[in-house]
């Protein structure tokens, strides 16, 4: 087996040199959690290593011309416990609290996770919810991209070879914005996600639902809010049955996606279930379980 | 490579391969035994260290990540005397140990718990211990020794 | 009876130290120079016959320095108990995908695995049995290559049957008003040590033998084999058990077969040998607790006295035999509950299959009964409209009582009072009414419901009619005044070391800490028999109270000596011995006498079980000496709307005797139920076509501490007079009624029975299970070489 190597870069541009070298089949490492993994079960995945983990840029978490940006190499632990995430979007930080147990969110990444883009990814319907955006700088160009598209299907993304995920940015939501993130899993640490929903949304002066986002995870190719479940809410008063209207639209949606799966039967009723219950939490004080998502 | 780091303190330097893990540099090349391997997946915890304070799994590290960063491992944790530490005797006392081979990485994650938040409740201390997996004790016994040591540390810092 | 010291106080663990130190040895931590790194090359398909295997090309590799089959051992290796079905090495077949076919030792791990790869295999694949019941119809392949014990008698994969009998219950069943007919099943569970197996031999300079350190429950077995499968000398095997990083009864079988091939991996390369396992290899290669389908028929009066009962189990026990004719033995004897019954049979049937093989795992066969009849009963109570836990309390055995096998039961029994305890500290009776019941009112979906169950158990102590039920231990006074302890039984974490050690105090009249317990190693202790059926306490502990009872004599006599009076004279105060004239003379000042009057300061003590027997053909008999009885409580909140159940409350009462380490005990009940909180909800090995689906951590779920509640344990410490200070045991009977007492939880919420462990996400919102279409590829890729 051929040595493995290993380079950090400390810039940005530095990382795109390296990323760029001819005849030389590089891996960006950032959090390793996941790259980790794929090196175990294919030790000749690549030859090199560029570690962009320590490169300053990557790890800021800034607001400017409302806009929230945040450094690709952030860690799950750095973005839930900042300030202006706090601040801004409960649905990320519910997202990135959830993700494994402590020692995962110390070291995962809020870009690693996007660029890996497993099919379980929690940060992808938060981001998707917030309609966030992924930058991406190669040696020519910087990209900017939804990242409800940047994520083609589970484990592609349109990342281009050579390139780099550089940050991840959102708008920040008016005041009186609230949102949630529910996670089921098997276990209540260090579990697969069976099923996520992200739900963000407000009410207009009147008390009826002048935005609402719905993005269900683990449960579709491609994450991506439910465009006909929201458009049913604009406008209405919230309540129950609207929830539970939209939340139908939701499983619909799922089911018109992926077609009936052995898995379709369990994730059809719990998605309704849990898209009620984050709808519910969203527009009202009171949540139906008796502990909010852990 | 030679990758050079602070460890439990100290200057450590070592000629490794890139390609191996902290938990395997730790556990091979510096005979440091004490971080244990139960996976090898970052999915049990049994090789957490400190890294810059905070846990995480080694097995997952690469060991040249480590280069010019501080590395805390349960050899690194000791009262003045070298013994056992407050939180180390705590875990005695309470009947937090019986294999003993999730211990370490408790111990660290629960000095990274008390390190940041003082007064933790105990859904809180369960949280800090959630990516430590142990099949002997249930866990209450070790939620114990890390409560009764924030309180004692509260009481006499 | 005198207040005592240290029996039932708050104790230090005395292993506990290097415990948190970190530098305890594990077997893994053990670097000795020269050492080789061996594997074994393990079968990918679960049945096939071995057409060839040469290991020549593999030996040609640079760094691989030895290559074993099962040739390199006498009579190809063959070992087991009690049927001897096992190899070192597959010999002629291999029957469950991963069994060991070869094994090479080399100087790196690069070497070793292309070694592995060069090894020279011809399997011919054997069509092969997945389902247990399947596996006992007429027409099934063929498993093991003959039956163990009627060579002559066609059996096919019908390893045993063991039966109870109790009157006839056909006709009394047929005649109840209340009547129950329930399938019931449980999935194989992994025993998910943290410590994965391992062992290092080191071969002895110039001498045909070798020590092996290995993390296996009963080095004395261990040798056993060494010396049958390697043709040596008892004298010159020595088998040290380093810290272990947990067992539960899954350290038997397989270290059998590692600790042999690294033996004579050693001895043929005169260098020491090392295995350890990755996690895959472990889970995919080791044994389980058995599968088991259960089919439990009861009848009972209207007023709800239970009177008969039925019960038919099959019993997966996978590729071989291993302990499995014992755990369902065992099953057999505690199938029926600890109820009263006027007539009953039980049939358990233990059938061969190509999964992976079962074997001993906490709870030893009653685990997995209990999880049938402590729902039956709880199912029948609802039918009968009568609250669960009163129902038991009114069928439950009591001091005087015969057991469903025929047992008079002594007055040892406190299962009432463990009912009665659990009762109240549940707030058993206010919570249950504030609980809407399920049965009245349909589930609104997408609520959270609240739900409280009940179950109780009884677990014989110790082996039973299994075999020869004793125990050894020495105690010595050293030069410098303080004391070796030695016991043929090991602690892997339960916590012996420190029970003897605080017997052995308490009778001596010493500190604790004056007595160091040796590290378990054929060589100093005595064969005790295996560390299993939580037997410690009584069996060890027993035999410790003797020696250190001997030894208190002698150090009686050499103070009567120095005092010129009678032994009876003498009080002891603290650790001094107190003249009739109130002359106070320290420990050490009459130790140093006694070895002026010559005395020998060591005794042996042993101790053996009492009488027990069991008539295979009548189903009848006293099995055991005594039981050990309990009831837990657990407190459910299911989310209807995603089948999610969090245990928010749990409550055990265990009659365990006089408790002599308390907080190891509440240890090792916490332990044991969140093990069993595993098995109810999360923990499922699945074979498909003999191929495990899950390998490792991410998809073999065990409990984290976020899954777990506060639990509340409380010790009814009903004396129990053969027992060292009265005390039982908890080892085991901590795990045995968990996964009942949720399921019964979940019913009360829900309204919902799931009678298939565990009650996953699937079950508890669909009520059936959803799996997608199995593969190999996991266990595959599992046993290819993995590591760095």
């Amino acid at each position: 087996m051929t040595e493995l190597q290993y380079v950090r870069a400390s810039r940005i541009s530095e990382a795109l040199t390296l990323l760029n070298e001819v005849g030389v089949k590089n891996r960006i490492l950032a959090g390793n959690t996941d790259l980790a993994l794929l090196l175990r079960a294919d030790p000749a995945l690549c030859e090199r290593v560029v570690d962009v983990s320590l490169i300053p840029e990557l790890h800021r978490i800034t607001r400017a011309d409302n806009r929230v940006i945040i450094g690709a190499a952030a860690t799950f632990t750095e973005v839930l416990s900042n300030p202006i995430i706090i601040e801004t979007a409960p649905v990320l930080v519910q997202a990135c609290a959830q993700v494994g147990a402590v020692q995962i969110r110390n070291m995962g990444t809020l870009g690693g996770n996007v660029a890996n883009a497993a099919a379980c990814a929690d940060s992808l319907p938060a981001l998707v919810c917030l309609d966030a955006e992924a930058r991406v700088h190669s040696l020519q160009e910087e990209q900017v991209w939804p990242v409800a598209d940047v994520v083609v299907r589970p484990n592609h993304t349109l990342i281009p070879p050579g390139s780099l995920l550089v940050s991840l940015s959102y708008p920040v939501p008016p005041p009186g914005c609230r949102s949630v993130f529910l996670k089921l899993g098997r276990r209540n640490a260090m579990a697969i996600s069976r099923l996520t929903v992200a739900v963000l949304g407000w009410l207009n002066s009147s008390g009826r639902i002048a935005e609402v986002r719905i993005v269900p995870g683990a449960a579709t190719p491609q994450i991506r809010r439910i465009q006909s479940a929201e458009e049913l809410m604009l406008d209405q008063l919230p309540g129950t049955e609207l929830y539970a209207a939209a939340a139908r639209r939701v499983a619909d949606e799922m089911i018109q996606l992926t077609g009936r799966r052995w898995s379709t039967e369990f994730k059809e009723p719990a998605l309704l279930a849990m898209t009620q219950r984050a709808l519910m939490q969203v527009f009202e004080i009171a949540p139906l379980s008796s502990e909010e998502g852990r | 490579m030679k990758i050079e780091f602070t460890l439990n303190g100290s200057l450590a330097i070592v000629e490794a391969p890139a390609r191996i893990s902290l938990l395997t540099l730790l556990r091979e090349y510096l005979d440091l035994t004490g971080t244990k391997e139960g996976c090898g997946i970052g999915e049990c915890g049994a090789c957490t260290v400190l890294l810059d304070d905070r846990p995480v799994n080694s097995c997952l590290i690469l060991a040249p990540q480590v280069g010019g960063r501080r590395v805390t491992t349960i050899e690194g944790v000791r009262g003045p005397d070298g013994g056992p530490n407050d939180l180390q005797r705590a875990f005695i006392d309470y009947g937090a140990v019986q294999c003993g081979f999730c211990i370490p990485g408790m111990v660290l994650s629960g000095e990274a718990l008390l390190a940041a938040n003082p007064r933790p409740n105990r859904k809180e201390i369960r949280t800090a211990i959630a990516g430590n997996l142990c099949r002997c004790t249930g866990y209450q016994q070790i939620v114990d020794a890390i409560q009764a040591t924030a309180l004692r540390r509260r009481e006499k810092p | 009876m005198t207040e005592k010291q240290f029996v039932g106080r708050p104790a230090t663990r005395v292993d506990a130290l290097e415990k948190v130190l970190g530098t305890a040895r594990y077997v893994d931590d053990y670097h000795l120079p020269g050492t080789l790194v061996a594997r074994a090359l393990r079968s990918t398909l679960p049945h096939a016959r071995i057409i060839s295997i040469d290991v020549t090309p593999a030996l040609k590799i640079p760094g691989v320095r030895a290559a074993i089959t099962s040739e390199a051992f006498v009579n190809h290796g063959r070992f087991g108990y009690p049927v001897q079905d096992m190899f070192m090495l597959a010999h002629e077949r291999v029957r469950y995908a991963g069994d060991a076919l070869a094994a090479i030792a080399a100087d790196t791990e690069e070497a070793l695995r292309s070694g592995l790869q060069a090894i020279h295999l011809e399997l011919e694949e054997l069509p092969g049995v997945f389902d247990p019941q399947a596996a006992l119809s007429p027409q099934a392949p063929l498993v093991g290559e003959r039956p163990w014990d009627s060579p002559d008698l066609p059996r096919g994969n019908l390893l045993n049957r063991y039966v109870v009998r109790k009157g006839e219950p056909e006709g009394i069943l047929a005649g109840c008003e209340v009547r129950l007919d329930e399938e019931y099943s449980t999935m194989h569970q992994e025993h998910a040590y943290l410590e994965t197996e391992g062992a290092l031999a080191v071969p002895w300079p110039g001498k045909n033998g070798v020590t092996v350190y290995a993390n296996c429950q009963s080095p004395f077995l261990a040798r056993g084999n060494l010396v049958q499968t390697l043709g040596l000398l008892q004298e010159n095997v020595r088998v040290i058990q380093p810290v272990v990083g947990g067992a539960f009864g899954g350290k038997d079988d397989l270290m059998y077969q590692t600790t042999g091939q690294v033996a004579k991996l050693a001895l043929l390369t005169g260098l020491p040998v090392k295995m350890t396992f990755s996690r895959e290899e472990s889970i995919i290669a080791s044994y389980k607790r058995d599968a088991m389908q259960m089919h439990i028929q009861l009848g009972s009066s209207p007023d709800g006295t239970l009177r008969a009962g039925q019960i038919h189990a099959v019993v997966d026990s996978g590729a071989y035999a291993a302990i499995t004719p014992f755990t369902a033995w065992r099953s057999s004897i505690h199938a029926m509950g600890p109820y009263r019954y006027e007539a009953c049979h039980v049939d358990v049937d233990v059938a061969y299959t190509n999964n992976g093989y079962s074997g001993a795992f906490r709870g030893f066969g009653n685990t997995e009964v209990c999880a049938g009849i402590e729902q039956a009963v709880d199912e029948l109570a609802y039918r009968l409209g009568k609250d669960p836990l009163e129902f038991r309390l009114h069928n439950c055995l009591r001091p005087g009582d015969t057991t469903p096998h025929g047992q008079v039961l002594g007055e040892d029994v406190a299962l009432a009072e463990c009912l009665e305890q659990v009762r109240k500290i549940s707030d058993w009776e206010r919570k249950r009414s504030a609980i809407q019941s399920a049965q009245l009112q349909a589930v609104i979906p997408g609520e959270i419901r609240r739900g409280l169950g009940v179950a109780a158990v009884f677990h014989g102590m110790s082996l039973g009619a299994e075999g020869a039920d004793f125990a050894v231990s020495t105690l010595a006074i050293n030069p410098d005044d303080s004391l070796t302890l030695t016991s043929g039984l090991t602690d892997y974490g339960t916590g012996s070391r420190t029970v003897f050690t605080l017997i052995a105090a308490e009778t001596l009249g010493i500190r604790p800490d004056r007595i160091n317990m040796l590290r378990p190693d054929t060589d100093t202790a005595f064969d005790s028999g295996p560390t299993v059926a939580s037997r410690s306490t009584v069996m060890g502990g027993n035999a410790t109270r003797i020696a250190a009872m001997r030894l208190d004599s002698l150090l009686m006599q050499a103070a009567a000596d120095l005092f010129d009076c009678q032994m009876v004279q003498i009080i002891r105060h603290g650790e001094n011995f107190v003249s009739p004239d109130e002359e106070t003379v320290p420990f050490e000042q009459v130790v140093q006498h006694a070895r002026s009057m010559g005395l020998t300061l060591s005794a042996q003590g042993r101790w053996d079980a009492p009488e027990n027997y069991w008539s295979f053909e009548k189903g009848q008999g006293k099995p055991y000496f005594a039981y050990h009885f309990g009831a837990q409580v657990a407190e459910v909140q299911v989310d209807t709307g995603t089948g999610k159940v969090e245990v928010t409350g749990f409550w055990a009462a265990h009659d365990t005797g006089t408790v002599i380490f308390p907080q190891g005990a509440l240890g090792q009940l916490y332990g044991g139920i969140t093990q069993g909180l595993g098995y109810a909800l999360m923990e499922r090995v699945d074979y498909d076509q003999g191929y495990i689906q899950a390998t490792n951590f991410d998809e073999y779920l065990i409990p984290t501490s976020l899954d777990v509640p506060e639990i509340v344990g409380v010790f009814v410490e009903k004396p129990f007079t053969p027992g060292p200070f009265g005390a039982k045991n908890i080892g085991e009977p901590g795990m045995i009624p968990t996964a009942p007492a949720i399921l019964n939880a979940i019913f009360h919420a829900t309204g919902r029975r799931i009678r298939n462990l565990p009650a996953n996400l699937e079950r508890v919102l669909l009520g059936h299970d959803l799996r997608k279409e199995g593969s190999n590829m996991a266990c595959k890729l599992g046993l290819q070489s993995t590591g760095d």
